[in-house]
């Protein structure tokens, strides 16, 4: 039940992370009207170019720009500290405030980090592997799991290593 | 073929110096080729099951499950759907939500996989979920740590992983050296392609369940907005190649031939009420 309440405590976070994001283009790419490569362009941004992220759909992100407002390819786009302009707050200041209630959460619950000498000193729990035991699931319950979801399956060959 | 290399190239040596100068060495090295291609060949299924079991005990001693049945079914059916999708449907699959504030998921021989619950909270969709899991899977589908446990043990455990010693039930003590040699693989981390090969894998396997394929890629873009100095993400990172790069890897991969696959809605909305309500 407590850790109920650190879950309730992490809140804040459960907002989509890229809303407001700031990211630059790894490569010239199409600001599109709709998120569709056949959908009409509404400008063509160079590499490097400053977006905002606003929201996601497949592998398409919204985004505004200087050069206007749409869809481009979400690949196309890296969120890493050199998207930072100087003096920009951005998300990623937001992100590391609410990381750092992580301490209050373990101070609330016991629940805490996972470290290299952690897993170095580690020694076997047999009760809590057979509780993983017991939450396992059978074919037939995920097949259920699914069609309750509506997933369907889709024929799709696995990709070639794209590493030259 | 490394055999047949290195015979051919002491076979050449033998023509330009005299033979016994070279000899020994020569004669070593095709032993310890022999012994690695034994090696990965001679763990079989069983052996693989147990040696990740016993992993995976360790890793709950480094951190228990989040103690919430629903959660935990919850995870155990996404990652049993996705199972289904591989090519290893029949292996003995368990997920695991771990309660931890840390930013990662591991995975062990044989069919084990956890997610901690400080990744958990983080994943806006059943989507992202997916393609976290199947990026696991994809470790246990090309025993990627069972070929780093044999690459990083030391001789007499390689040797001894190769041989019979393992089939031995009286002898218990080589099974433990694997498993202890093993947990040590989650800190050093796997070849960093054995993480893009998992990436590229991951995102079909997702796709092929009915997900979104996007989802492995919306969370390696959260993660590279992330502080690389949050302490939560130390090991994650420590243990991976950068996100920026794995993302480049997967564009280049996934070019414009995964648009149209969206995840149905329905799936999207029992996230929120399994996850993100407790959030």
């Amino acid at each position: 039940m407590k850790y109920l309440y650190a879950l309730i405590l992490y809140a804040p976070l459960a907002a989509p992370v890229c809303a407001g994001q700031a990211a630059y283009t790894v490569r010239s790419t199409e600001i599109k009207q709709q998120p569709f490569s056949d959908a009409a362009t509404v400008a063509t941004l160079g590499e490097k170019a400053g977006v905002d992220i606003l929201s996601r759909r497949g592998g398409w992100v919204k985004i505004s720009s200087g050069q206007g407002n749409g869809w481009v390819r979400m690949l196309s786009l890296r969120s890493d500290s050199t998207a930072k302009k100087p003096g920009d707050s951005g998300l990623q200041s937001l992100l590391n405030v609410g990381r750092s209630g992580s301490s209050g959460i373990t101070v609330a619950t016991g629940v805490r980090g996972l470290s290299e000498e952690d897993l170095k000193n580690a020694h076997p729990n047999p009760s809590e592997f057979k509780k993983l035991q017991n939450y396992a699931a059978t074919k037939t319950k995920a097949e259920k799991f699914a069609r309750d979801a509506r997933l369907k399956t889709r024929q799709l060959d696995y990709l070639p290593d794209g590493n030259p | 073929m490394l055999n047949r290399t290195l015979l051919f190239f002491g076979t050449s040596l033998l023509f330009l110096f005299p033979a016994h100068a070279f000899d020994f060495d020569f004669q070593k090295a095709i032993n310890i080729a022999k012994k690695a291609q034994q090696a990965t060949k001679t763990i079989d299924e069983p052996e693989e099951i147990e040696i990740g079991h016993g992993i995976a005990a360790n890793l709950l001693g480094a951190s228990p499950l989040l103690p919430d049945d629903k959660v935990q079914q919850y995870v155990n059916e996404v990652g049993r759907w996705l199972s289904l999708q591989t090519e290893r449907p029949d292996l003995p699959w368990q997920f695991g939500v771990l309660a931890s504030t840390d930013i990662n998921a591991f995975a062990t021989p044989g069919g084990t996989i956890f997610i901690t619950s400080g990744l958990l909270q983080k994943l806006n969709n059943e989507s992202e979920l997916a393609g976290v899991l199947a990026h696991e899977m994809v470790h246990v589908l090309r025993k990627h740590h069972l070929a780093a446990l044999q690459k990083g043990a030391r001789m007499d455990i390689a040797s001894e992983l190769a041989g019979e010693a393992l089939k031995d039930k009286a002898n218990p003590a080589v099974l433990d050296k694997a498993i202890k040699a093993g947990t040590e693989v989650y800190a050093r981390g796997l070849d960093k392609n054995d993480e893009f090969e998992a990436d590229r894998m991951g995102i079909v396997i997702a796709t092929r369940a009915g997900y979104d394929p996007y989802g492995l890629p919306a969370v390696l873009q959260m993660l590279e907005a992330s502080n690389p100095q949050d302490s939560s993400l130390a090991l994650m990172f420590k243990t991976h190649p950068a996100p920026h790069d794995r993302l480049s890897l997967l564009d280049k991969e996934m070019g414009d031939s995964f648009d149209g696959y969206p995840a149905p809605t329905q799936a999207d909305k029992r996230f929120d009420s399994e996850i993100a309500q407790q959030k």
